[in-house]
């Protein structure tokens, strides 16, 4: 079914999607949403700008990424800040885009997504960082778990600061290199939307991480098998999918008893 | 610092951004059982929140009893909507074993965000009363905000017996203005202001 021009595109699709989609249920358990939009928009104001200045994109965007996470991470503030950084990304690419020529393409391609010209560079990025979700999940679930309890206070010790530092930066990871290789709506709505109808079907904390991995990995099939053989560009399609698979879950969560 | 104390506190000025609080010193005994009463805005729950780092110590020593390990039921805990945790999510978050408690039993399996206002302070007060109930008893020094708030007639009941089934060695202090819980739970009555420029 896949020819090799597009194997790597959909694998490496296939991967970041579980990827976002359990980074999602993490930022979703710490009601930080707002953090994923601003550290999005600053991983695209990365790619551009080092298309700008013909830097590779990855390490640039990691680096843009990494800074807005430190600088969010400093304040308390879980709504203002993030917008304010997220609206200045926003106008970075914009005045990037209209003095550079190669800037507008790049921020046309962050917006747009470019899975299908995903390559070995990026699955190998995709799988290094799927592995690495794999060691790090069960110290990432139990920093989420404990974030639901303030202001209760347990018995037991909190996170070490080294697993709070690994979440933030398999954060940033995830983020910078979902956007990357889905494009920006495409990463966010994937992040975003899993997680917010499974909260809605799931029956505990468990469930809310196997609903979200189901409903992003069925939105990703569907927006692959619709898109390609209808020849339309995949990162709108898939967040109109993932829209409709959040809303259905939500109608279906209403309907029970 | 006396041996024996669960708790310490020596001119102590606590507050958030300035201090709000002090100068108070106190010591609190291993295995006494203490309900910090006084008006509103005295300073009860701040004290309760500089012991678990929640509020700052401004000047002079607010210090744990050696090995203590504190856990804190808050005033209040708003619960997200959506919130797809179970009971059983949060006993594990808070580092608890369920109580037998048949009533605290039916609440494991449901999702914290469908529980009435009673059951959902029942079953936080169980956990924070279980949270590592593994260690000596005599190591753990349980802090609880005002208990009775949100509890109907149907939990009250559970609440006094999960209080009083705390281990003697077992170090309680709690605020509440509700005299009839601190009498059905058996504590000692302790005014902050008899701790206020004591010394």
């Amino acid at each position: 079914m896949l020819g090799d021009l597009l194997f790597e595109p959909f694998v490496s699709g296939l991967l970041i999607t579980g990827v976002l989609a359990l980074a999602g249920a993490g930022l979703f358990l710490r009601g930080s949403v707002w953090q994923a939009l601003a550290l999005g928009q600053w991983a695209a104001v990365g790619g551009v700008l080092a298309s700008v200045v013909h830097w590779p994109v990855l390490p640039v965007a990691l680096a843009l990424g990494a800074g807005v996470m430190a600088l969010l991470q400093r304040s308390s503030d879980r709504e203002r800040l993030p917008l304010a950084v997220f609206l200045a990304g926003l106008a970075a690419v914009t005045l990037l885009a209209a003095n550079f020529a190669q800037a507008s393409l790049a921020a046309a391609a962050w917006a747009e997504g470019q899975l299908y010209f995903a390559g070995p560079r990026e699955l190998w990025a995709v799988v290094a960082l799927g592995l690495a979700s794999l060691v790090f999940a069960p110290g990432l679930y139990h920093v989420w778990r404990h974030a639901q309890l303030a202001p209760d206070v347990p018995g037991t010790r909190s996170p070490r600061t080294w697993l709070r530092l690994t979440e933030i930066a398999w954060l940033v990871a995830a983020v910078v290199l979902g956007s990357m290789v889905l494009g920006l709506p495409a990463a966010l709505a994937t992040l975003l939307l899993p997680a917010w109808g499974a909260a809605y079907l799931a029956r505990n904390l468990r469930g809310l991480f196997l609903w979200a991995q189901a409903l992003a990995l069925a939105g990703f099939l569907i927006a692959w098998s619709v898109s390609l053989p209808l020849d339309q560009p995949f990162a709108p399609v898939l967040v109109l999918v993932n829209v409709g698979l959040a809303l259905a879950a939500r109608l279906l969560a209403m309907s029970r008893p | 610092m006396p041996p024996q104390t669960a708790l310490h506190a020596e001119a102590a000025h606590l507050g958030f951004d300035r201090p709000v609080l002090g100068p108070l010193s106190l010591d609190v005994p291993t295995g006494t059982r203490w309900a910090l009463t006084g008006p509103n805005g005295i300073g009860k729950s701040l004290l309760l929140k500089a012991v678990t780092g929640q509020a700052r110590v401004h000047s002079g020593t607010l210090r744990l009893g050696p090995a203590t390990r504190v856990s804190l039921l808050a005033q209040d805990h708003p619960r997200r909507d959506p919130w797809p945790l179970c009971g059983h999510d949060w006993f594990r978050a808070m580092g608890a074993t369920p109580p037998d408690q048949p009533r605290v039993q039916a609440l494991l399996d449901r999702r914290l965000d469908r529980l009435s206002g009673g059951q959902w302070q029942l079953l936080r007060l169980a956990a924070a009363l279980h949270s590592s109930a593994h260690r000596p008893p005599g190591e753990r020094l349980v802090l609880l905000d005002e208990p009775a708030n949100h509890l109907d007639a149907e939990v009250r009941g559970d609440a006094v017996d999960l209080i009083t089934s705390l281990p003697a060695a077992t170090t309680l202090v709690m605020t509440s203005h509700d005299d009839e819980f601190l009498q059905a739970v058996g504590v000692e009555n302790h005014p902050l202001t008899d701790y206020l420029d004591a010394r």
